[in-house]
């Protein structure tokens, strides 16, 4: 007799009984939910509904946000101005560059983080989170994930770390663990300021189709490595998604905001520590040592040029130069640094680092650069919460090594292809 | 100091509920030895103090996700002096089945049953009082977005603090046959005493882990006790 069946009918049974002297139903035409869900889960258009919104949750983060970004890069730039003017030539590089210049670089991002969580949290209040995850199960299910691996899935397009940490709901440990490990591939906010840049230069009229492209090629590339991590290292099948639809509901403008400014909090913590002083170590790198450089005058005799030129040959095959490669060693620490290390090694601030790229990269070695951004080691951070998560240092280990591997090799293959196209 | 717990299914309305009652006095932090946030708070009523604990939200009590074993251990082993099953009126067979398995546990229950609003809107008609005596749990009828029934639901939880029922739910004959050989066998041998004998045989029955573990029995013994019903 299998009992945990038995008991689960006797519970419903009671329960039937209970309900059936004290309920009374009225039959009511069809609610507003169930229309809107005959829709929103329909078998052909869920999906496409499900990637319009997503697109419209994305252009709405970024299009309301850019005000407010370029209002905090103005001031930022300003307050780096009026410190550049300080007597003491050493005191104002580091005032201007490093302190505000950092300040400025990590707090640009705010907004549109911001106004992702916002609209996500909208979305999630709504009740439309869980349809999406009903319609996108089925798909999961084919690459070895799950319909519950789909939220932190989305939220990584944010942060990895919230969306690390919102796995915990997934009840088969198996499951958790290949969400965690492929999440890292889901493209993060930090990594867009690096597309954004490199194809606005590169890819002007297109611009928008390739970072799109860098989006679609981590997911495909997490569809893959989930794919291979269920068969050759866990085994066994996902679980099923069982999950109920809660009614839709008009979120409150309140706990909108007080949830997204959780999430936001979050990110504001990271960088007031984190990437606050990657940034004020990347601007020790690029000036000193202090007499060589002339005071941050000449970066070529810098600390960060000396590393950029130990790494130059591991990034040379994609047309990299040790510029990328002191970049690529401050995006370790968080991604949003590749941007602001460039400009400082260009020695021309966030603004100006459009004009100078051309002079050290080409089209095909600029998306061999995005495509590194996007998948090699996971930030400082992010690396903290997977060990956090993963409750293993070699899990941990393991997820930063395939990594590196992986975005050595999609790299070269994306060079060799837009080489052999003559794209550079 | 009165300790009063929160269980619910997820999206019914329990972090709201936990605000209404605790405003801002709240601690966030995790619960030992796992990375689920455990959300505490504090709040007096009529000069009573009462420290509220937010379970995850979660549909059963089996062992099989972290945020049920939780769930399960801090109502087991916790012992709080009211647990809090909120219940969607909405969803309501669905959601009575974690009142069900709250019962089996033979928890000190109060039911907020959230969302009156909604079920409303959705046709349902509930007898709240005949609710309450067939289940022979305290029910009260809550909105909470809009703050309704929080004060009932204050007045409710200090009732229930001076007066410890035990729900007793018995479920059909057929079954009831098995949980009872069990439940003599239990008491017999006095394992878990600490815990509702009734509790533990069903969970002996649903071959749980983590109860048999701690008993210190396996599938073969039940196997063996219940061989003489059948």
């Amino acid at each position: 007799m299998d009992f945990v069946s038995e008991l689960a009918v006797a519970r419903y049974e009671k329960i039937g009984e209970i309900v059936g002297k004290c309920v009374e139903r009225v039959e009511k035409p069809k609610t507003f939910s169930d229309i809107i869900d005959t829709v929103v889960t329909d078998k052909y258009v869920g999906i496409p509904i499900f990637l319009a919104l997503m697109w419209a949750v994305f252009q709405f983060a970024y299009s309301v946000s850019a005000p407010f970004s370029d209002a905090i890069d103005v001031f930022f730039s300003w307050c780096g101005d009026i410190a550049s003017g300080i007597e003491n030539s050493y005191v104002a590089s580091f005032l201007s560059d490093g302190f505000f210049g950092g300040w400025g670089f990590v707090l640009v991002f705010l907004p549109p983080i911001a106004f992702v969580f916002i609209a996500l949290t909208i979305l999630e209040q709504t009740g439309y989170l869980p349809r999406a995850a009903f319609v996108v199960d089925r798909a999961m299910t084919k690459v070895g994930l799950q319909g519950k691996s789909f939220i932190p899935m989305l939220l990584g397009f944010g942060c990895n770390i919230p969306a690390i940490m919102a796995t915990r709901t997934m009840e088969d440990d198996v499951d958790r663990k290949i969400t965690i490990m492929v999440n890292p591939l889901m493209s993060c906010s930090a990594r867009l300021p690096v597309y954004v840049l490199f194809a606005g230069v590169f890819f002007k009229e297109v611009a928008g189709a390739v970072v799109t492209s860098m989006y679609l090629l981590g997911i495909l590339l997490a569809a893959i490595m989930a794919t291979l991590f269920r068969k050759f290292i866990f085994g066994g099948k996902p679980s099923p998604l069982l999950m109920e639809l809660p009614p839709y509901e008009t979120p409150t403008l309140r706990s909108v905001l007080m949830n997204a400014w959780g999430k936001t909090l979050i990110f504001l913590k990271k960088a007031a520590t984190i990437l606050f002083i990657g940034a004020i170590i990347m601007w020790f790198l690029t000036t000193h040592p202090w007499d060589a450089t002339n005071g941050g005058e000449l970066i070529e005799n810098s600390y960060a040029s000396m590393i950029g030129h130990a790494v130059e040959p591991i990034v040379k095959p994609f047309g990299l130069d040790w510029t990328a490669g002191v970049a690529l060693v401050g995006g370790f620490m968080a991604k949003e640094i590749v941007v602001g290390t460039l400009g400082m090694i260009y020695g021309v601030g966030e603004e100006g680092v459009a004009d100078v790229i051309p002079q050290h990269f080409t089209p095909a070695s600029a998306l061999a650069l995005m495509a590194i951004t996007l998948i090699y080691v996971p930030c400082l951070a992010t690396i903290g919460i997977l060990r956090q998560e993963l409750g293993s240092w070699k899990w941990t280990a393991f997820v930063v090594a395939y990594e590196l591997v992986l975005a050595y090799v999609v790299a070269g293959i994306i060079y060799g292809i837009a080489v052999g196209l003559g794209v550079a | 100091m009165i300790r009063v717990a929160l269980a619910g299914n997820p999206n019914v309305g329990k972090s709201v509920i936990f605000n209404a009652l605790t405003g801002m006095r709240q601690k966030i932090g995790n619960w030992p030895g796992v990375t689920v946030e455990k959300k505490e708070g504090v709040y007096k009523y009529r000069d009573v103090e009462f420290h509220v604990v937010d379970l995850p939200g979660i549909y059963g009590l089996t062992a099989h996700s972290i945020d049920e074993k939780i769930a399960r251990d801090y109502i087991l082993k916790g012992k709080p002096d009211v647990v809090v099953d909120i219940v969607d009126a909405s969803n309501i067979e669905r959601n009575l089945y974690l009142t069900m398995q709250l019962m089996e546990m033979e928890a000190n229950i109060v039911i907020a049953l959230n969302k009156m609003d909604l079920a409303e809107q959705k046709g349902y008609k509930i007898d709240v009082r005949k609710l309450s005596k067939e289940l022979g749990i305290p029910v009260i009828p809550t909105i909470a977005v809009k703050g309704v029934g929080i004060e009932e639901l204050k007045n409710a939880i200090l009732q229930a603090s001076k007066v410890k029922r035990e729900p007793y739910v018995r479920y059909s004959d057929g079954i009831e046959r098995y949980i009872e050989l069990v439940k003599s066998k239990i008491i017999e041998n006095s394992i878990l005493p600490n815990y509702p004998p009734k509790f533990v045989a069903i969970k002996l029955l649903e071959f749980d882990d983590e109860i048999m573990r701690e008993a210190g029995i396996d599938g073969e013994v039940v196997e063996k006790w219940i061989s003489s019903v059948s």
